[in-house]
């Protein structure tokens, strides 16, 4: 993988964060820590607030109490464009491209806060990561097929070289071969390259594989953490999302 | 032909129109009722300088100006504090038509309720395709055309024209990729509501005379316009203005002139029943 594609990572935390709509909140009180080099996952049964919990860290949904910080930066409740110059990229679950525009301006809305004249070469590193979306540049975002559609999403963001990325869900409605390539050839070498990963997995196994912290979470809460091979021996995790008997 | 000449016309100001008030719903998500109001406004504001001896085509500055000035602050005073308490999108469409009649009878308070021209010279006739076109409506069909490739050029050549069409179609994920939307709402604004000016300035220097109330059912052709060429679509709008007025001059040969906006309203009607999302838009717009 190119190196340039991301930059060395820096450490995002939530501290005590409880967020949600309307004043009311979705997730409470919950603790997570994504540091460099490693991949933080989260897992849990829909209606968890997996999303919303990923949606307060990039100041998509209002924080009600406690902090995020990036480094030793507080950004609770930053604009989500401000959290973007910080070097966060996010990729939502769903509606994670602009269908009416190409391919290409995709990519050129991800590199919008980037000096003109690095727009292009920025692309080409893009392209050279997903050769796939070289032959499709002028292309709706709304044509492509999904697997097609969350490498742009994967694109975009790559734009401005995040150091932290916050994926949510990346491989829903993928093929499980695409699902797999995504998340163990390219999510965890971000990773190995040096990023922070913070990713929201349906798949428990396929994010347990790749992962090097995993929190569980339940009502809003985190109910559960620990490094995957201890998940594994957990026979409540294992009964509940890995559908068998635990491994000894 | 002279109906398809006169048809060519309306399309014209109706392409101008259409375009800033389909792009104002779609970058804004504001259906801006009040649309008429400002284009005859901006229209009388052009008026009142022409009349006090400046060149009416020199006066379509200032119906610019006024148009993209009024539409910037009626976002900014009355439909953003409506749209940050989060009420049903109905009530902002309430409150435009609200800004609508205040507009429209608020200038006829100023004005009177008499009808005026602007003085300009039709220049001379000339003989084109079969049809009959003065010197001065070819100028408009210059500026229109002028126009409709400059915001063709905004929308797919510029960094504002991308940001403008992505925080259209994803406004959370345009900012999630670092654009300020709220810059981009305020220029698009400015932008449309220079459109509307235009529209509105040449709509009164095509018509000849004018009154306060002269642009009160244009709402109607703009709303067919934009429903058949898709909502939010500025490409639908300049080919739904083509068609709407077309359709609405040709059809004035053989029944009412008076009847031309109840033509737009039955292709309103039958878009809106058959494919709300128009010709050029997807279901989701929808």
């Amino acid at each position: 993988m190119s190196v340039e594609l991301s930059q060395a990572g820096q450490v995002l935390t939530a501290t005590n964060l409880s967020a949600g709509y309307d004043g009311r909140a979705i997730v409470q009180g919950v603790n997570v820590e994504a540091t460099p080099g490693k991949v933080v996952s989260i897992v849990g049964p829909n209606g968890s607030g997996k999303s919303t919990l990923l949606k307060s860290l990039v100041g998509v949904v209002p924080v009600l109490a406690g902090t995020v910080a990036i480094g030793s930066r507080d950004i609770t409740n930053f604009a989500p464009e401000k959290v973007a110059t910080l070097g966060v990229g996010y990729v939502p679950q769903i509606d994670d491209v602009f269908p009416p525009l190409t391919v290409k301006e995709n990519l050129e809305i991800g590199g919008f806060l980037l000096p003109r004249h690095d727009v292009a070469g920025r692309i080409e590193a893009v392209l050279e990561f997903f050769p796939r979306l070289k032959e499709m540049l002028t292309r709706k975002a709304g044509k492509l097929s999904g697997g097609e559609r969350k490498m742009l999403a994967m694109g975009r963001v790559l734009m401005l070289a995040p150091s932290v990325l916050v994926l949510d869900e990346p491989t829903a409605n993928l093929a499980p071969m695409v699902a797999t390539q995504l998340l163990e050839e390219y999510i965890r070498g971000f990773a190995d390259h040096g990023s922070t990963v913070l990713l929201v997995e349906q798949r428990a196994k396929a994010a347990l594989r790749i992962s090097d912290w995993t929190c569980v979470l339940g009502g809003g809460r985190v109910v559960l953490e620990g490094a995957p091979k201890d998940l594994e021996r957990d026979p409540v995790f294992v009964e509940s999302f890995l559908g068998g008997a635990a491994r000894h | 032909m002279s109906s398809f000449g006169f048809g060519l016309m309306t399309a014209a100001v109706l392409a101008i129109a259409t375009v800033g008030f389909t792009m104002q719903f779609a970058v804004t998500n504001v259906l801006n009722l009040a649309y008429g109001s400002v284009m005859i406004n901006s229209a009388f504001v052009a008026y009142y300088f022409n009349k006090h001896g400046m060149n009416a085509w020199i006066t379509l500055i200032f119906g610019v100006i006024l148009g993209s000035v009024v539409s910037w602050a009626i976002n900014k005073f009355v439909f953003t504090p409506f749209q940050r308490r989060n009420l049903a999108p109905i009530t902002v469409v309430i409150v435009a038509l609200g800004v609508d009649l205040i507009g429209t009878f608020g200038l006829q308070a100023i004005v009177g309720g008499g009808y005026v021209s602007f003085s300009v010279s039709p220049g001379r006739e000339f003989h084109i395709l079969g049809m009959f076109l003065s010197g001065m409506q070819l100028i408009i069909l210059a500026i229109c055309a002028v126009v409709l490739i400059l915001v063709h050029w905004l929308l797919k050549y510029t960094r504002l024209g991308k940001a403008m069409r992505a925080t259209s179609a994803n406004a959370n994920l345009a900012r999630n990729s670092g654009v300020k939307t709220q810059r981009v709402i305020s220029t698009t604004w400015l932008i449309s509501g220079a459109l509307c000016g235009l529209a509105g300035t040449i709509f009164a220097l095509n018509t000849g005379v004018f009154e306060a109330t002269s642009a009160q059912l244009y709402i109607v052709m703009l709303l067919a316009a934009m429903f058949l060429g898709g909502p939010g679509e500025p490409y639908g709008a300049m080919f739904g203005a083509l068609t709407i007025g077309l359709a609405t001059e040709i059809s004035a040969a053989y029944i009412s002139p008076q009847y031309k906006e109840v033509v737009a309203f039955v292709v309103l009607l039958g878009m809106l029943t058959f494919r709300p999302y128009g010709i050029f838009g997807s279901e989701k717009t929808n």
